[in-house]
């Protein structure tokens, strides 16, 4: 099994990779754009898999952008999309709590207007969202005020981040029944304008560190993020591609899901990154090896243009 | 050794309690938890202190809080009836964090401190320089922090002006791999009275951890630096020392780090409970956290002391 992956892709064999999948799922950051620029030929490769019946998604981690927001960030930079193609962990986690925590009541949310928006959309109503700077003195900040009707703590990016944050979140999951879902564990957002900057996964492990608990994490690598998009397109993991740049994130996820998986190397892992997953004997390191790799996404437009 | 114990959290009671002080010249205590909980001294913990030091002992205080210089700990002893508690026989985290950069780092160079007033006032004092913090611009983003190129360590501890930015700049800082990495103490969350807790110096840390890719040098309990420090000035010897605590992972495991005889006190976070739990464990590492005698409240040596 090893020995087939990781192997380059060129010509004849896009051609066929291409011929075994009805639907490919990309990631973003690093695969079909970097900050607010297309990779160069992304937008043709997706709107050419489109025109040759392939369906198309988009599948990523970052929390800080509504689905529309996605389109819209989509369609400015040329890609034939629309906003149900789009599944960011903003929509994601909302979706979690909605169906698969069952959420009846209040979420606090440590996280964006985004998360928010696509919370309200579901029917949560979310409390926290914005700044919140301490106040009073240490003896108070154990009797903070808390909504009886929070059902759930919910972590996302949030640039408003702050102690108090972190103090309300502990302080509702002191509650056992309270619920704790994180939207991703990623450690730096993506290279926006080309400063690397804390991701969500640092706040994440301030409050579980507090809290002395686990998150339920929706994004990649759990495997909720391709079901959030198999079930309602009823997609055949078989028949699915998973193009990504991370082995970690993007390629674990694939090879959790039975998907082909594609690494393009416009982003952040490399290929003896990738070889050397190969050659280790741990089956965790098998996982982040992917099926094919590629320098860029673009390189698969003259097999789909034939 | 003197007194049995191994790690075995046995009950501390009568002619023993007699005999294990007569065997340790040294005693040192955590403070919340132990001599305190809050603003309350715990009923007989004035009179401990005062007569071990009465028979010659010399008394300690090993405290993770960073919130206070040690000047204003001197102010609650006073406060809460113990009496002559001189600021040498306190060693706080932020106290031991500044001894820190200064002697055993030598820092030349400014710190960049993720803290509350009481760390800053220790760096001050031990004549540690420490990075300014510019407010907030109006435009200031995450995307572009102003750096001081004399910045040569970033410490991280308890901060109730924990903020996304500060996060944000400590994690630029600490991308060069010469500046050190520093963190007061390890306590994931502080309680507060009545059950409640708070977030401690360790969320903050994890945060930071997790954004820069690299570990924290922890000065605070478990990590023996805070003993080491005593030693130094005091020439204590661990096999005549005795630690008592009321956290099994930081004051007992400290205890054993640095070879001392630990005493857990259950005025405090941890049960008998969790004491056996690690007992009986077969990991070392959790073994560790099994104190060698387990007592109510410390108020138990005052029999043996009275006469």
């Amino acid at each position: 099994m090893a020995a087939s992956k990781c192997t380059r892709l060129t010509g004849a064999l896009s051609r066929q990779l291409l011929d075994s999948v009805d639907s490919v799922l990309f990631d973003c950051d690093g695969v079909i754009w970097r900050g607010d620029q297309a990779i160069p030929g992304a937008p043709d490769v997706i709107n050419s898999l489109k025109k040759n019946g392939k369906r198309v998604f988009f599948v990523t981690n970052n929390s800080t952008k509504t689905r529309q927001m996605y389109a819209e960030k989509l369609g400015k930079l040329g890609f034939d999309a629309s906003a149900d193609e789009v599944f960011g962990t903003a929509y994601c986690s909302a979706v979690y709590l909605k169906n698969v925590c069952k959420l009846d009541g209040k979420v606090y949310l440590i996280g964006s207007n985004a998360m928010r928006q696509e919370l309200e959309d579901v029917g949560i109503r979310p409390v926290g969202v914005g700044p919140d700077p301490i106040s009073g003195v240490q003896k108070d900040w154990a009797n903070v005020p808390l909504d009886n009707e929070v059902r759930a703590v919910l972590v996302g990016f949030d640039e408003h981040f702050s102690y108090m944050k972190l103090n309300r979140a502990l302080q509702y999951l002191c509650n056992p029944d309270c619920q704790f879902v994180g939207t991703n564990t990623d450690t730096r957002l993506p290279l926006e304008g080309g400063k690397a900057v804390p991701g969500t996964g640092c706040l994440l492990r301030a409050v579980e560190t507090a809290a002395q608990r686990q998150a339920e994490v929706v994004g990649k690598p759990s495997n909720f993020m391709f079901e959030c998009v198999a079930g309602q397109f009823g997609l055949d993991p078989e028949r699915c591609l998973m193009v990504g740049d991370r082995l970690d994130t993007d390629i674990m996820l694939g090879s959790n899901c039975g998907l082909k998986t594609l690494l393009t190397l416009t982003g952040v892992s490399t290929v003896a990154e990738a070889e050397a997953n190969q050659k280790s004997e741990c089956p965790h390191r098998q996982k982040m090896v992917p099926d094919y790799y590629i320098e860029s996404i673009a390189d698969i437009l003259p097999a789909l243009q034939a | 050794m003197a007194c049995g114990g191994g790690r075995g959290c046995v009950a501390l009671r009568g002619a023993q309690i007699r005999d294990l002080l007569d065997a340790k010249h040294n005693v040192l205590f955590d403070c919340d938890g132990v001599i305190w909980n809050g603003e309350t001294a715990v009923t007989g913990a004035p009179e401990v202190v005062s007569l071990l030091k009465q028979r010659g002992k010399r008394v300690f205080f090993v405290t993770n809080n960073c919130t206070r210089p040690r000047e204003n700990y001197v102010q609650k002893f006073s406060r809460l009836g113990f009496a002559d508690v001189a600021e040498e026989e306190i060693f706080s985290s932020a106290y031991c964090s500044a001894a820190y950069l200064r002697d055993v780092a030598r820092l030349r160079g400014k710190v960049y401190v993720i803290g509350c007033g009481g760390v800053m006032k220790e760096l001050r004092d031990a004549g540690v320089p420490v990075a300014e913090e510019e407010d907030a611009e109006p435009g200031a983003s995450i995307y572009t922090c102003p750096l001081d190129p004399d910045v040569k360590a970033v410490l991280v501890g308890y901060d109730e002006n924990f903020t996304f930015m500060k996060l944000a700049k400590a994690c630029c800082y600490l991308r060069n791999s010469e500046c050190l990495f520093l963190a007061t103490d390890p306590d994931p969350w502080h309680p507060l009275r009545g059950g409640r807790v708070t977030p401690g110096s360790g969320s903050l840390t994890a945060a930071l951890e997790t954004a820069s890719s690299r570990k924290a040098t922890v000065i605070g309990k478990p990590s023996c630096f805070m003993f080491d420090c005593i030693a130094s000035q005091f020439g204590v010897d661990p096999a005549h020392s005795l630690m008592i605590g009321d956290r099994l992972e930081t004051d007992v495991l400290f205890g054993s780090n640095c070879g001392l005889t630990t005493v857990l006190t259950l005025t405090g976070v941890s049960t008998l409970q969790e004491a056996l739990a690690y007992r009986d464990s077969q990991e070392p590492q959790q073994k560790n956290c099994a104190p060698d005698y387990v007592m109510e409240s410390v108020a138990d040596f005052l029999q043996a002391l009275e006469d």
